[in-house]
């Protein structure tokens, strides 16, 4: 248990949309179990933390909600990632990936000089 | 972007409240539902798949009500919930709530009323381009009538020249002229300006155009300049009348070529603007050339680049070098001298200590409802300091208490405030009177957004005040309180003291407003007990100017027009004569009480004034044999004019008393000669020969009731010009039935001439003192009100302080204290604070009331007598104020008291 993190708001918006791009729409548990899985675990996610952070999401306009049946014909709330989400999401990426190069940039010669 | 789109979404979750909640309800149970599902798949029994799935949850409640945190913006929330509780706590406390809601509206009424005509008469910028660049020049001497003289056109010449620092300077001078109707004929007064007029005092056109410098000289056609509100009044604001011809008098001719925008004037109302040439007199070699022909007001603009004081400087140097280059036109006793002032400055003048008194007397009154209301506050405070305390055990922090205290107070004073702000609504109306009294800004006063926010912020003060007064534990020490407060709660002895302070106050405050309204009242009673020097008051006078200003002016021969008026004169007096209870009927120049046609300086056979000495003026004014009798003023020494005393006759005259005094000091005046004389006789069409004195009348308060009384010399009415023109009506009983009859002869006999005036002795008298004593009732009024407020606030602390010593009471009574000891107890406490708040109120009296100095007539602010019959009212208010709660806690009941514990 005590390897497993929680999560700060920013990275865990950049994890919803991920998981919407990659999996289409879906529920809020169907996101809190992919997000779980792909950390291996090591992250756990309660109500608390992601319902805001969805209903953030659809506040600023990245995804859109909507009740449907699921793939058990259980009625549930999916949530799609909407034109403006896949920018923003494009947009983190690019932001993240420029932000690890440069970090890694600092740590990796640090290793080397001894 | 997505800020403004998340913050929107927030702002409408604020409405959707109850939807969203079942939604959100809905969405958690699926995540339930789905994770029970997955756990039972992975082999788990159901009891157990669903309570590991609500473990996992972290929470149903607490996830929805972070979701709901996010969904709406909680401060505005909380505080919406905070505004109805205190509303609702609020509604079950209607006795406090009403007092207070009344006090504050009150207080926040008055502010906000006199704040609105103290700004519109005197802080709001002039209408005019640039207005704090506009100055007023005004020419002083001594002597009744010197404090305005105003200009002759050689000296707006002179100035022009001295003055580089004077951008421009404006002529104007005050006429009027009769505006003829298709049945009837309005007077109007009309200012006769220069060209340069409008441009120097930056005004334009609402419609139509302005006069130019082209409008200036002789030989261009007459034009006018309709002001704003003549516009409204006469025309209903009709566009169509630019372009169209008004008829004047004797059949002149002039085009109204606009409308000015709304501006105030001084120093006169007027009704339109016209170039000179109107008037040939304005044109003419004596106007233009004569440097004593003073009838020329001056406005000026400061030039781009120079300052005031470079004018003001350059003005002074200016009219020096005009004072030794022209000896005679500045008699040196009387103390010729000039002064610049903002053309702001001047309008506000008559204005300013009324205003500004006013306006302390309502900050008094606010201080004093303030102190009321927070002292209230601070009772019912300690009454609920057992609610504050369980809401603390229960949890709420001093922040909490804090915030549902502030929001009880801004539900209160908001209300207040509205309140107070229908008040002033009302009250701005009735202050709109009293100001056009005073300045001719006065339409200016309104409630804008200005004084609103100050009403506002009035309120935001006090609600802070009041939130900030009521003492809470710091944070941290929520704990010790909530303990120590479980057995017996007062209201400790900071908080008495502070409500004892405020009483104080009060008390203080009270007696300083109270001997403001004191002395003004006594003014009034002075005022009323001034003799008018008339026998009776059942006269009634006529102003009615048969020889129009427009004649006197021309240059033709006006003699054949005298004897026309003159005689339409003696047909109205023997017509009105002949009406039933008319016991005599007189003709004159000026109605008497008031201010003569001008004055002019006067001599004495054989008496040379001493050096530096100034010369003796005196109004002139013209009586026939009646008038003296019908206006009743009393002949004091020799024998009235008679029928024989006309034009070309032995000249004769009549002083009052005044001028006998001054020109021959214990002596008898009858028989002695005088003559005018001065540089302006020749403006005059009067003579300079000397005039036999053959009676001394009584003095009559032309001045008005608080003026000193004026010299005067009266000529008779039949031999010299009918100047001005007024039939004075005596009556055995009630004058006011002879006016309906009065009226008619006059407007039979002169049909196109608009009677200007037509007052009884009782109204004159009446509209003399209607300022002052219209501020002495908006005074006392005021103090009367201060005086019953603090009389609530020290009955309310003492009540307050004998509920809270009520078990102590009934101690001291068991012990054997009588009821008698008990109320000189309560009544000493009461006492102490009252005798403390009148020292310190008449010590601010003693002080403070030096400012109205002006505003009062015959008493001194320091007046003894008042100051001792304010310290007894209020004394005597306050005695009873403590009588109540005292006379309460001599009942009290032993027994009952200490059970009561």
């Amino acid at each position: 248990m005590t390897d497993k993190v929680d999560v700060k708001q920013g990275t865990l918006a950049l994890m919803i949309l991920t998981t919407l791009q990659g999996l289409g729409p879906l529920h809020g548990y169907g996101i809190a179990r992919r997000i779980e899985e792909t950390s291996r675990h090591r992250l756990k996610l309660n109500y608390g933390t992601l319902y805001p952070a969805l209903l953030k999401l659809e506040q600023e306009g990245f995804i859109t909600a909507e009740w449907s049946q699921s793939e058990n014909n259980r009625r549930a709330k999916f949530y799609a990632l909407s034109a403006a989400g896949r920018k923003r999401l494009a947009h983190e990426e690019r932001e993240w990936r420029r932000n690890a190069d440069l970090i890694a940039a600092f740590l990796t010669p640090q290793r080397e000089t001894p | 972007m997505s800020y403004l789109r998340a913050g929107f979404a927030r702002l409408a979750g604020l409405f959707a409240r109850q939807r969203s909640d079942d939604d959100l309800r809905e969405e958690l149970q699926s995540h339930v539902e789905m994770e029970t599902a997955e756990n039972i798949r992975r082999g788990l029994a159901p009891d157990e798949a669903r309570r590991q799935a609500l473990l996992a949850s972290g929470g149903l409640t607490q996830a929805a009500e972070a979701v709901r945190d996010r969904r709406g913006i909680p401060w505005i929330e909380s505080a919406i919930a905070d505004l109805r509780y205190a509303a609702r706590a609020l509604r079950h406390n209607p006795v406090f709530t009403t007092v207070v809601v009344i006090t504050l509206a009150l207080g926040i009424g008055a502010n906000t009323a006199i704040f609105s005509v103290v700004r519109g008469v005197l802080l709001k910028p002039l209408p005019n381009r640039d207005g704090d660049r506009l100055l007023y020049l005004r020419q002083s001497m001594d002597g009744p009538g010197g404090e305005n003289v105003s200009f002759s056109v050689p000296e707006v010449h002179d100035l022009r020249a001295a003055a580089p620092a004077l951008g421009g300077i404006a002529e104007y001078s005050a006429w009027t002229v009769t505006l003829q109707g298709d049945h009837d004929a309005t007077r109007m007064n009309v200012g006769l300006v220069t060209g340069n007029y409008f441009d120097v005092m930056g005004l334009s056109p609402v419609v139509g155009r302005l006069t130019r410098p082209t409008d200036d000289g002789p030989g261009v056609p007459p034009v006018m300049v309709l002001t704003h509100d003549f516009w409204m009044r006469r025309f209903g604001g009709d566009f169509r009348i630019v372009g169209t011809t008004v008829r004047l008098d004797e059949g002149t001719i002039a085009t109204v070529i606009g409308v000015l925008q709304p501006a105030p004037f001084f120093p006169d109302h007027i009704d339109a603007l016209m170039n000179m040439v109107i008037s040939p007199h304005h044109l003419s070699a004596q106007m233009v050339q004569g440097r004593t022909h003073r009838m020329t007001e001056i406005v000026a603009r400061v030039a781009p680049g120079a300052t005031v004081e470079q004018a003001r400087a350059q003005v002074a140097a200016g009219y020096e070098r005009m004072r030794s280059d022209h000896p005679d036109a500045y008699d040196a006793g009387s103390h010729y001298r000039i002064s610049v002032i903002p053309f702001k400055t001047a309008l506000g003048d008559r204005a300013r200590t009324t205003l500004w008194l006013l306006m302390a007397v309502a900050v008094f009154v606010m201080i004093i409802s303030a102190a009321n209301v927070a002292n209230l506050t601070l009772m019912r405070g300690v009454r609920r300091e057992r609610e504050l305390v369980v809401r603390a055990a229960l949890g709420a922090g001093v922040l909490r208490l804090r915030r549902l205290l502030l929001a009880e107070n801004v539900l209160l004073t908001f209300v207040g405030a509205v309140l107070g702000v229908v008040l002033a609504v009302g009250g701005v109306r009735l202050l709109v009177a009293l100001a056009a009294r005073y300045s001719p800004r006065a339409n200016e006063i309104r409630l804008d957004p200005v004084t609103l926010s100050f009403a506002l912020a009035l309120s935001a003060a006090v609600a802070l005040l009041l939130s900030f007064i009521g003492t809470l534990p710091r944070e941290g020490t929520l704990g010790t309180w909530i303990s120590a407060a479980a057995g017996r709660l007062s209201g400790g002895l900071r908080k008495q003291r502070l409500q004892r302070a405020l009483v104080v106050a009060q008390v203080a405050v009270s007696v300083v407003l109270l001997a403001g309204a004191g002395l003004l009242t006594r003014t009034m009673i002075r005022l009323a007990d001034v003799s008018t020097g008339l026998k009776t008051e059942e006269v009634l006078a006529i102003d009615v100017q048969l020889l129009s200003f427009a004649k006197l002016s021309s240059n033709g021969n006006i003699l054949p027009d005298d004897a026309a008026a003159k005689a339409n004169y003696e047909r109205m007096r023997q017509e009105i004569a002949a009406l039933p209870g008319v016991v005599d009927v007189g003709l004159g120049s000026t109605m008497p009480l008031t201010v003569a046609l001008g004055q002019l300086e006067v001599k004495a056979e054989g008496r040379v004034p001493a050096v530096g000495e100034a010369m003796p003026r005196a109004d002139f004014r013209t009586a026939d044999p009646n008038y003296f009798h019908a206006a009743g003023i009393p002949l004091l020494t020799g024998h009235p004019f008679s029928i024989t005393d006309r034009m070309g006759s032995g000249r004769v005259v009549i002083i009052n008393r005044t001028l006998a005094d001054r020109l021959f000091p214990g002596e008898d005046a009858v028989g002695r000669r005088v003559a005018w004389t001065g540089d302006v006789l020749r403006f005059t069409p009067f003579s300079g020969d000397w005039r036999t004195v053959v009676g001394v009348v009584g003095n009559t308060q032309d001045g008005g009731l608080d003026a000193p009384p004026r010299p005067a010399m009266y000529m008779p009415f039949a031999g010299e010009l009918a100047l001005g023109g007024s039939v004075v009506v005596r009556a055995d009983s009630d004058v006011s039935g002879v006016v309906a009859a009065s009226t008619r002869i006059v407007q039979r006999i002169a049909p196109t001439t608009p009677i200007d005036h037509i007052l009884t002795i009782a109204q004159i008298k009446d509209e003399s003192v209607a300022p002052r004593r219209l501020n002495a009732a908006l005074v006392s009024s005021f103090g009367l009100l201060a005086v019953l407020i603090a009389a609530v606030g020290i009955a309310g602390v003492l009540a307050f302080s004998v509920s809270a010593r009520t078990n102590e009471i009934g101690i001291r009574m068991s012990l054997g204290a009588d009821r008698g000891q008990v109320l000189r107890m309560i009544l000493r406490e009461g006492g102490v604070l009252l005798l403390v708040g009148l020292g310190l109120g008449l010590g601010g009296a003693f002080v403070g009331t030096g400012v109205i100095r002006g505003l009062l007539f015959g008493v001194s602010p320091r007046d003894p007598m008042t100051l001792l019959g304010v310290a007894l009212m209020m004394a005597v208010i306050g005695i009873v104020a403590c009588w109540i709660p005292a006379a309460r806690a001599a009942r009290v009941d032993p027994l009952v008291a200490m059970r009561a514990t």
